[in-house]
């Protein structure tokens, strides 16, 4: 009773100051007013950047605690994968090799699979050979190139189910695979968007000749999604794209790759111990652990600390002002402060009465600074959105909003507590005098 | 019967600038319930000394001071915030009250002064009772600025009787008013007396004075009885 009777008396008596000293309170507002802004802006961008940064992270990586596994090549690797994995939820295997779709025994437009601002700028007779985990090489050829045709090569990229519970893809046109019914004989291809944009710069033909394929099939296409990827990458189901690898697939060049959620252990294990019995080398598959946000918030943090350090020292004005304006204030309420003492309000509240009046101003302060960061990243979104994809559907983040009422409750305390100091310490004996 | 207040051989020297100087060299004095007492004395005397020690605004340097029977010569200041709180009432010759609240928000402020607590409405309601004692409910919502002298010394009286004090300090109460108002103010202060509250008045007047159960004045430091009242 006694504290929450303080602690309202405070409240009650703070508010009756701040309504009092309308104009003191605008002016300790102003002051602080930049600091705490600075405050919400560095935390708010450092929010959305974390967030935009993390988002393409996933987008490529997959999302935190996904794990990611790399089998070797080997003929068996393919089919004993597509098999365990069919239908599962909590696991996908992702099958990748080249294809060109276009033009059959031309050399495509963007040899390699490169992406197309690149396309004809290969140097040398080589090919381009991509590993499971996406990294290409040149490798020399001897044999004479095929001459130029309407043809796009890409990075094909058959999956046992949907992957984007591990990779959130952006729809962009179009649909996703289905991964119900039966596979179709005309591969039904999802593309990304550098994909996308291939076809909609080059007309070429619709049929696609797989790396080791002997025969060539009619490809449809679906959708297009973002994908994070520069090169051209189309997604397909594992077993329509399994239809037309070559027989001993394993030998074809395809890696595979699987996303697992960290609950699917028991499944992990049944596929490693079928890939060891079938022959499979295991030890040179390879797993990791997605841990996008650790590791960017390691890269951000210092970044984060220079920018929050400056924005600290505005505060600093901000809160020299309060205190400037805090000390005026109580030399010109010795009165007041002596009186409430003589009618027994105890120092310790008077103080208080002090700082409430300073936290309260802070709380203003903030809320004000909190709403103009929320419209000014709206009308930002407005006015830049089109060009900045990572302003488009952006939200304020709740830690800017956290930050700023702290920064506000913080110079609050730091600006009130010297005044707060000096009104306890007011004695009556010398003012209360007639 | 314990006396209210009983302060013997009490003592206090100003220690500022230069020399220190004796203010009071042995006071005596003794409060009964419901007595009410005049103490007379030439500026600078030690009157407002004397009263600020008694409503423990200030420590004596020696001598013993017993409220209600209990020695509070030395007590800390957080008892004697409660003690200001609970046992007095202070009325001053400059008012102070505080001029953006309203007379019944300056009487509420010896409510809420973070000992204990009352709800709003029944705050309002002892508030009002106040007011309505000293003849000026009806101006509960006025601030300051907008009241006469004798009203505003009415909201500060209020103010000093709204906890129900044992102990009224009243520090020339009427030094500030005109003789009619000033005696509609005594009025107010003794009709303290009534309900057992002791008064101490301060003043320069003696028709003041006079009004007042005993009156004492106070001249080199001590005490000396003008007037001596009958009191069981």
């Amino acid at each position: 009773m006694g504290l929450s009777g303080r602690f309202r008396s405070a409240l009650i008596i703070g508010g009756q100051g701040v309504r009092a000293r309308k104009l003191r309170t605008f002016l300790s507002m102003i002051s602080l007013f930049l600091g705490v802004l600075a405050v919400v802006t560095v935390q708010a961008g450092a929010e959305i950047a974390n967030r935009a940064l993390l988002a393409d992270i996933e987008l490529t990586r997959g999302k935190d605690g996904t794990i990611q596994v790399g089998l070797p090549q080997h003929e068996q690797t393919v089919p004993i994968a597509v098999d365990t994995l069919r239908g599962q939820s909590d696991a996908v295997a992702a099958v990748s090799t080249q294809a060109v779709i276009g033009e059959p025994g031309v050399t495509p437009i963007n040899e390699g699979g490169v992406p197309f601002e690149y396309a004809g700028q290969s140097v040398g007779r080589g090919q381009y050979y991509c590993d499971g985990r996406g990294a290409c090489y040149s490798v020399e050829s001897t044999e004479a190139p095929a001459p130029p045709g309407k043809a796009i090569e890409l990075q094909i990229v058959g999956l046992t189910g949907d992957i984007r519970p591990f990779r959130p893809f952006y729809a962009e046109a179009g649909r996703w695979l289905d991964f119900s019914g039966e596979p179709s004989l005309s591969p039904g291809l999802v593309l990304n968007r550098e994909a996308a944009k291939g076809f909609g710069q080059y007309r070429v033909p619709a049929e696609m000749r797989i790396t080791g394929a002997s025969v060539n099939s009619t490809p449809r296409i679906l959708g297009v999604v973002h994908d994070g990827q520069s090169r051209p990458v189309a997604y397909v189901r594992a077993d329509e794209l399994d239809n037309w690898l070559p027989a001993a697939n394993g030998n074809s060049g395809a890696s595979s790759h699987l996303y697992l959620s960290p609950s699917a252990t028991r499944l992990e294990q049944t596929l490693n111990g079928r890939l060891a019995a079938a022959g499979v080398p295991m030890e040179q598959s390879y797993r990791d652990v997605v841990n996008s946000k650790e590791r960017i918030g390691g890269q951000l943090a210092l970044m984060r600390l220079i920018f929050l350090g400056m924005a600290a020292l505005v505060l600093l004005i901000g809160v020299a002002g309060i205190l400037n304006v805090g000390l005026a204030t109580v030399g010109e309420r010795i009165e007041e402060f002596a009186l409430r003492r003589a009618v027994g309000t105890p120092r310790l509240l008077l103080a208080g009465i002090v700082l409430a009046e300073t936290l309260i101003i802070g709380l203003l302060t903030a809320a004000a600074a909190v709403g103009v960061g929320v419209a000014g990243l709206e009308a930002a979104e407005l006015l830049f959105g089109s060009r900045e994809p990572m302003l488009q559907g952006v939200q304020f983040p709740w830690q800017a909003g956290v930050a700023g009422v702290i920064a506000g409750l913080v110079a609050g305390v730091l600006g009130g507590l010297l005044p707060a100091i000096r009104a306890a310490r007011i004695p009556i004996a010398t003012v209360m005098r007639a | 019967m314990t006396p209210l207040i009983q302060l013997t051989n009490l003592t206090k020297t100003l220690k500022g600038q230069g020399e220190p100087r004796s203010i009071l060299s042995g006071v005596d004095l003794t409060l009964h319930a419901g007595e009410s007492v005049a103490i007379l004395g030439r500026s600078g005397s030690g009157k407002s000394t004397l009263l600020s020690l008694i409503g423990l605004f200030d420590r004596p340097d020696g001598g013993q001071y017993l409220l209600g029977g209990s020695d509070i010569t030395r007590v800390p200041e957080r008892r004697a915030a409660r003690l200001r709180s609970d046992e007095f009432g202070f009325v001053f010759q400059r008012f102070f009250l505080l001029k953006h609240l309203s007379a019944a928000q300056n009487v509420a402020m010896a409510l809420v002064n973070g000992q204990g607590w009352l709800p709003r409405r029944k705050r309002k309601a002892t508030v009002m009772a106040a007011l309505e004692r000293v003849g000026i409910a009806h101006l509960a919502k006025h601030k300051p600025p907008r009241l006469s002298g004798g009203e505003q010394q009415r909201v500060a009286i209020a103010r000093a009787l709204v906890r129900e004090p044992k102990v009224l300090l009243a520090d020339e109460p009427t030094g500030a008013l005109d003789t009619e108002t000033g005696a509609l103010v005594i009025d107010a202060l003794h009709s303290a007396t009534d309900r057992g509250c002791g008064l101490i008045l301060v003043t320069h007047d003696h028709a003041h004075a006079n009004r007042m159960q005993r009156v004492v004045r106070l001249a080199d430091g001590v005490l000396v009885t003008e007037r001596q009242g009958v009191f069981p």
